[in-house]
């Protein structure tokens, strides 16, 4: 018998949480299937995130097992806000969030908005980020235990629990805002300039801990952590503390504001959500400007690029240019690079300076030296280098193209270098000169151009062989956050490896800035740059071999899976 | 001497995947001149095939070779011959029209001024020259699928290898394709195109090649293969697909 298709025999059931966490353990197995590397990398990064875990566990719990009460809501207000601001940052500045199920894909499914937002909450659970936060935070509920008996334990529980979600739902609700924010082509230079304000904020939270840490007035820090414990970074965290102290009505309310935050977190991600739904499908025609000037060549070649020859080597420069600034992803790692560039060396060497006057008489003068100088510099110019470590992974499989015209592997890896460069030195040139100046210190600009020169070359070379041989597919998303699931620690572990690696090779400019003394002065920065562009050189020569005799293979794993 | 050889030639190509072997020994020669359809079902292997044999993908074993010149051993004489486009792959898709063409000729080692002027004759043919400088990610399926061939053609190579040209192409654009084709084959050009539309290639093609479980069923000229009865007859014969009998999904009639 025939029954009508929009009338079902029987009520649809409900979809629930539980559906979206089965779909994610499931889309998280299936990845795994007949990928034994991925396995092992996934093992590895578990183990790596349970250390963490348990790391924390033990300095959260501490104020309990020491028996410490006077510690516990310090630790409890600073140790959870620290989780709290690092789930929103960090996301954003480096890590991108999980997307294993990208909303999108939801679209045209018959789920309301609340279902959708607690389903994807929910599954978000399961990711090893948030079990080691839930571990470390266990720390808590124990202490808390420990110190006020049972009602405290289980208050703490609660309040752990609303902290975690708080934690899960503003990463996700940043992300996904920002992720609009720069999909849309109106504001997206406004986003640009939020996400850099925010990264700066890691800058006065380093201050902050170094503070802690120093100072030895712990009344005022005290305070401090008083304070922290009503804001919403610091309320779920408290709670226990709370009890044990003998304060149900402050817990109380506390676990309020965690609510009430985690209910405005949902809903602001809900409403990026459906934007980010619908904007999957069309990101809206660009602007078309009538008049073309000159051919396509002369259109091919952004201005900056007008030096280079018009063949091939031109050509791969002007198109990687075009996408450093065309391409959400790239764009949001160079801000990232800028940012972080400007923020780590002012904090390493103004740290000191700063503590020195006020806090005391520990570090002897506070002063920064030439060797330490010439180590912010050397991690500035890894870190800008590193940018560069999956960068066939942004091409995805664009990359056939230079496969299917024979691009030899040395052009492009030198021409990648080049067009990269043709954004980064400019903007290293602009911090080393801002750092020296600031510092009052105009005669070390030749050490810190130096070593600056010397790391980004040696980490150019080194990120090309990373690149050729450690590539993995980024998610054909528009969300330039987004990541495939499993890439988060393969990502993790090539950025150490290519990190370390760059800086052993730059190491011997912060020996020779501290051995050499006023010589060293004149000789890093020539030195510095024959060192740099010597070694980028000879990397895209050696990588480029290794890239000639890969090329398939690496358009196979940069290729996103569909 | 490149005129002795076929345009391509498929030697025992084979390709496995984990454990799904997705093409199975394929032997094909293309003779230099022809329009060669090669069809199959989805997931009978073309894109796989087309891609070992244009250096996208390494295959297990086999050999290819482009007017004689192995693509694997002598990649870069084998390219230069050789114009591609891929299917279910991006282009660099964050360039203008223009752009694109620029970057593709520059990289094919042409002179800049024989790109200008090619350039901007395919963007006018192709009816893309309206779009300006919205770029290629903001195009509709079937401006990316002109694009894409204006790209192959740019070089002007001898082989022209095609995977699901007509593919999401409204009926206009897939003339305007089917015209500027002709055209390239009457010039002495080769052209090979995976598809799964029966009209087309009928009207089309010189030589078919029907493709099923990774190997090889029915080669030659499209008189031979389709015999006295209708391709798409032949195909589903080869293919041995079932018909809906009209029993199941009852639900659908109401």
């Amino acid at each position: 018998m025939a029954v009508p298709v929009t009338v079902p025999e029987r009520p649809a059931r409900r979809v629930s949480s539980r559906h979206f966490v089965r779909l994610k353990l499931r889309v998280l197995g299936n990845n795994f299937r007949g990928q034994k590397w991925r396995i092992a990398l996934f093992v590895l990064g578990l183990l790596l995130g349970l250390w963490f875990a348990a790391v924390g566990f033990f300095l959260l719990a501490t104020p309990g097992l020491a028996d410490e009460p006077r510690y516990a809501l310090m630790v409890a207000a600073f140790g959870g806000g620290l989780l709290t601001l690092g789930w929103l940052l960090l996301p954003l500045v480096f890590f991108g969030v999980d997307e294993t199920l990208d909303p999108a894909r939801f679209a045209l499914l018959p789920l309301s908005r609340r279902t959708l937002v607690t389903g994807l909450l929910a599954a978000a659970l399961v990711s090893v980020p948030a079990l080691a936060t839930a571990l470390t935070a266990a720390g808590l509920v124990v202490s808390a235990g420990l110190l006020g008996g049972w009602s405290a334990a289980v208050v703490g529980a609660l309040g752990v629990v609303a902290g975690l979600l708080v934690c899960l739902a503003g990463a996700r609700a940043l992300t996904s805002a920002f992720a609009t924010m720069l999909r849309s082509r109106r504001v997206r230079d406004l986003a640009a300039v939020l996400l850099a304000v925010l990264a700066a904020l890691l800058g006065p939270l380093q201050l902050l801990v170094l503070a802690a840490v120093q100072q030895t007035d712990w009344d005022r820090l005290d305070g401090v952590a008083r304070v922290v414990g009503w804001t919403p970074f610091g309320a779920p965290w408290t709670v226990g503390v709370d009890v044990a102290e003998g304060r149900p009505g402050a817990a109380v309310a506390k676990l309020l504001i965690a609510v009430a935050t985690l209910g405005v977190l949902l809903f602001w991600w809900s409403r990026s959500l459906e934007s980010a739904m619908v904007g999957a499908a069309s990101a809206g025609p660009s602007r078309a400007p009538r008049g073309v000037a000159g051919g396509a060549v002369t259109q091919l070649f952004p201005r900056a690029v007008g030096w280079a020859r018009r063949d091939r080597f031109g050509a791969l420069v002007a198109r990687e240019c075009r996408y450093w600034w065309r391409d959400a992803r790239r764009r949001a790692n160079l801000i990232t690079v800028a940012v972080v560039g400007v923020f780590v060396p002012v904090m390493v060497n103004l740290g000191g300076v700063s503590f020195s006057t006020e806090g005391g008489a520990e570090f002897g003068g506070g002063d920064s030296s030439p060797a330490l100088v010439s180590l912010s510099m050397i991690f500035v110019g890894v870190l800008a280098s590193l940018t560069l470590a999956n960068q066939f992974g942004f091409d995805g499989s664009s990359y056939a193209a230079n496969l299917v015209a024979g691009v030899p592997g040395r052009v492009e890896l030198r021409a990648r270098m080049t067009a990269f460069s043709i954004y980064v030195v400019p903007m290293l040139v602009v911090i080393a000169v801002a750092l020296a100046l600031f510092l009052g210190r105009p005669a070390w600009l030749g050490v810190m151009g130096g070593a600056l020169a010397a790391a980004y070359g040696c980490g150019l070379a080194i990120n090309g062989f990373v690149s050729v041989l450690g590539a993995y597919s980024l998610p054909e998303s528009s969300n330039p956050f987004a990541m495939n699931s499993g890439a988060g620690f393969t990502k993790g572990l090539l950025t150490l490896v290519s990190m370390v690696a760059s800086a052993v090779v730059a190491v011997p400019f912060v020996v020779a800035a501290a051995l050499l003394g006023d010589v060293w002065l004149w000789l890093a920065l020539p030195i510095g740059l024959a060192y740099g562009v010597g070694a980028a050189l000879l990397g895209a020569y050696l990588a480029g071999d290794t890239l000639d005799r890969r090329q398939p293979e690496l358009l196979a794993t940069v290729t996103p899976r569909r | 001497m490149t005129d002795q050889h076929p345009a391509l030639s498929l030697r025992g190509l084979a390709k496995r995947f984990d454990t799904k072997i997705a093409v199975a020994g394929v032997d094909l020669a293309v003779p230099t001149g022809s329009f060669y359809g090669l069809l199959g079902p989805n997931g009978a292997g073309k894109t796989t095939t087309l891609s070992m044999a244009v250096g996208l993908l390494r295959p297990d074993a086999g050999e290819a070779r482009v007017l004689g010149y192995d693509v694997w051993a002598d990649p870069v004489r084998a390219k230069s011959l050789l114009g591609v486009m891929p299917d279910g792959v991006r282009l660099f898709d964050r360039l203008s029209g223009a752009e694109l063409l620029a970057y593709h000729g520059l990289l094919r080692g042409m002179d800049p001024a024989v790109v200008d002027q090619r350039a901007a004759e395919l963007l006018d043919v192709l009816a893309l020259s309206d779009a300006g400088r919205t770029l290629v990610v903001d195009y509709s399926a079937g401006m990316k699928k002109k694009i894409g061939l204006a790209c192959a053609l740019l070089h002007g190579p001898r082989l022209l290898v095609l995977d699901e040209p007509f593919e999401a192409v409204d009926p206009v654009s897939a003339a305007l394709i089917r015209d500027i084709l002709h055209r390239y084959v009457s010039g002495g050009g080769t052209v090979i195109f995976s598809s799964h539309v029966m009209e087309v290639v009928e009207r089309l093609c010189s030589h078919v090649a029907i493709l099923a479980e990774g190997r090889i069923k029915r080669v030659g000229t499209l008189t031979e293969v389709r015999g006295d009865r209708s391709l798409e007859d032949v195909f589903v014969e080869v293919v041995g697909g079932r018909t809906a009998t009209g029993e199941e999904l009852s639900w659908l009639s109401r």
